[in-house]
């Protein structure tokens, strides 16, 4: 099956689909090859899930398909066309795979990503089993869309409901019949051939239709209360909707409250900070001047609960800030005060600031907040800037 | 979460990559990667957070309003704007802060006592009360917890949840971290 990978690959680059689904199917790939060595479960179940993410990411937001989708697929999210809820499911998936990219860390095991939960870890298999399948008709489905690469993927398809248990066929091919037998449907049943004869059978019951939207229903749902379950503290110790519904609103509730709290805690600090805020912001540091030593100062200019005195007075903060900076590494709390000369030496500051910034919050983080306070301060002050830098 | 130790080299990358991926607005990557919750579990995310929180606290007119209110609202303000839009719960922050605002300004001048949208909605008058299975009624507390989410149905309601709640666990995170610093901060000029 891997080989049949990078003939995916190719061909989607054939098709018409634009060039950054490649990016993400290449993604979803690798971190699907990851998943294969850290999880070792049994060799069809990742392809699949690749497969799934593959077929996803050439998906466009076809209205009739979008309520079979259950899982977190691998998604091009195009926020002009697809459902809401559609949209959002898609970047579940997606936000954790190409998150996984593109920080470089083998996360699977360390996130709780919505596909790995559902699709590799198959402790209940039963369940992950009925999704797989119906995206397995899924991806056989979407044949329409990505026409270099319908056989590939309905060769796909085949191989993988071959290998899946029957039982998983029903709840598929219902799934097909519930959606409307569109052109789509029919390429679907006729792919796989297991499921061929299952969708004939069904195609005629039309209370089961109801059911098993429900069950894709109830589905959807209890794998968002997995996720959640991972999510939120103690929840496995309690079994049943209500009961996690519980915890979840319980911890929603002390979170936010805890916010209030923090939130208390800040408002109180930052009035206590009643300096004369302003003359430090007009004057600037230069390394030449004799250094003054005013522990307080640099205090305050690094507690920003300071008003912005101008438009210009933002940038003087910069350059004040700056030098302390500088200062503040090499000996602790010499602050030094002057005049400000002109913007344009602010500017230059302000360049330099970025790196400045970014190597003293690596390094703070990387130091696990065992650095001296200072630099402390210095980074805290430094994100705010950094922020305005940025923008 | 075994992501500090490791995240610091990579944390400068996922910013620099993160600002190379804004640049490019077609590539699905700056899509992707800032969706789903598991993105409020990075470092460089609590640290766009606490960088945008410090500036908005800068701007809290000191001696106005209750102070922690104020500051409440400005660091959920600042959530919800670092969610980029992404998810219902954040974008109705920021409506509903427009909302109120307008109606503040509406309130200074007509003077008319005008609630704002989502506030004060009459109750449904206690004649029928249909007692809800208790899942049903629990669903309904939680979508009254998250912002925005009323009216959402089950499916929709957990998955905003499951953001939510990873969201405010960061904003814990960053604001225990920035209260941590101020208070060293003030410990040491008063020492």
């Amino acid at each position: 099956m891997n080989s049949r990978l990078p003939e995916m690959l190719h061909c989607l680059n054939s098709t018409t689909s634009e060039n950054c689904e490649m990016s993400v199917l290449e993604r979803q790939r690798s971190r699907l090859k990851q998943q294969e060595q850290l999880t070792h479960h049994h060799p069809p179940i990742p392809y699949f899930n690749g497969n799934d993410h593959l077929a996803y990411s050439g998906f466009h937001g076809d209205q009739a398909l979008s309520d079979l989708v259950l899982n977190g697929g691998a998604m091009k999210p195009d926020p002009g066309v697809e459902h809401d809820d559609f949209r959002r499911f898609m970047n579940y998936g997606t936000g954790t795979t190409d998150f996984q990219m593109s920080c470089a860390l083998p996360r699977t095991v360390s996130c709780p990503p919505y596909v790995a939960a559902a699709s590799v870890d198959s402790a209940a298999g039963k369940e992950s089993c009925k999704k797989r399948k119906a995206h397995n008709l899924k991806i056989a489905a979407e044949e329409k869309k990505m026409k270099g690469c319908a056989e590939e993927e309905s060769k796909i398809t085949e191989q993988n409901s071959n290998s899946k248990s029957t039982t998983t066929t029903i709840s598929t091919s219902a799934n097909k019949n519930n959606k409307g037998p569109s052109a789509n449907a029919k390429k679907a049943s006729d792919a796989p051939k297991t499921d061929y004869i299952h969708v004939r059978a069904r195609r005629g019951q039309a209370t089961d239709s109801h059911s098993l939207a429900e069950r894709v229903r109830r589905e959807k749902i209890s794998e968002r209360m997995k996720y959640l379950q991972d999510l939120v503290p103690g929840c496995n110790k309690v079994t049943g909707k209500a009961g996690m519904l519980d915890e979840i609103i319980n911890y929603v509730q002390s979170l936010q409250r805890q916010v209030e709290f923090l939130s208390m805690k800040l408002a109180a600090i930052n009035p206590r900070l009643d300096f004369d805020i302003e003359n430090y912001i007009l004057k600037e540091m230069f390394p030449a001047c004799p250094p003054a030593m005013e522990p307080d100062h640099s205090h305050l200019q690094f507690n920003t609960s300071v008003e912005e005195v101008s438009g210009s007075g933002l940038e003087m903060v910069v350059g004040p800030m700056d030098a302390t900076l500088r200062r503040t590494i090499s000996a602790p709390i010499t602050v030094q005060q002057s005049f400000l000369d002109s913007s344009s030496l602010n500017q230059i500051q302000q360049v330099t600031w970025e790196d400045e910034l970014r190597n003293l919050y690596s390094m703070e983080y990387q130091q696990g907040r065992s650095t001296p306070f200072i630099s402390q301060q210095i980074t805290g002050f430094l994100e705010a800037n950094h922020v305005k830098l940025e923008m | 979460m075994a992501e500090s130790p490791s995240v610091a080299n990579p944390d400068a990358n996922s910013t620099v990559s993160r600002k190379r991926r804004k640049i490019d607005p077609d590539s699905p990557t700056r899509i992707l990667a800032e969706t789903g919750p598991t993105r409020w579990r990075t470092q460089a995310e609590q640290q766009i957070y606490s960088s945008k929180l410090m500036g908005a606290l800068r701007h809290i007119r000191r001696p106005d309003s209750g102070g922690h209110a104020a500051v409440r609202d400005a660091a959920d303000r600042v959530l919800a704007i670092s969610a980029r839009g992404k998810t219902r719960w954040s974008r109705a922050i920021l409506t509903n802060r427009l909302s109120l605002r307008l109606a503040h300004i509406n309130r200074k001048h007509k003077k008319a006592a005008k609630p704002s949208a989502g506030k004060s909605r009459p109750r449904k008058p206690a004649v029928l009360q249909k007692k809800l299975p208790p899942v049903q009624s629990k669903v309904k507390v939680l979508s009254r917890l998250v912002p925005g989410c009323r009216k959402v149905s089950l499916p929709n309601l957990l998955e905003e949840t499951t953001d939510y709640i990873a969201a405010l666990e960061m904003q814990v995170k960053a604001m225990t971290f920035i209260t941590g610093l101020l208070n060293a901060g003030q410990n040491f000029t008063s020492s």
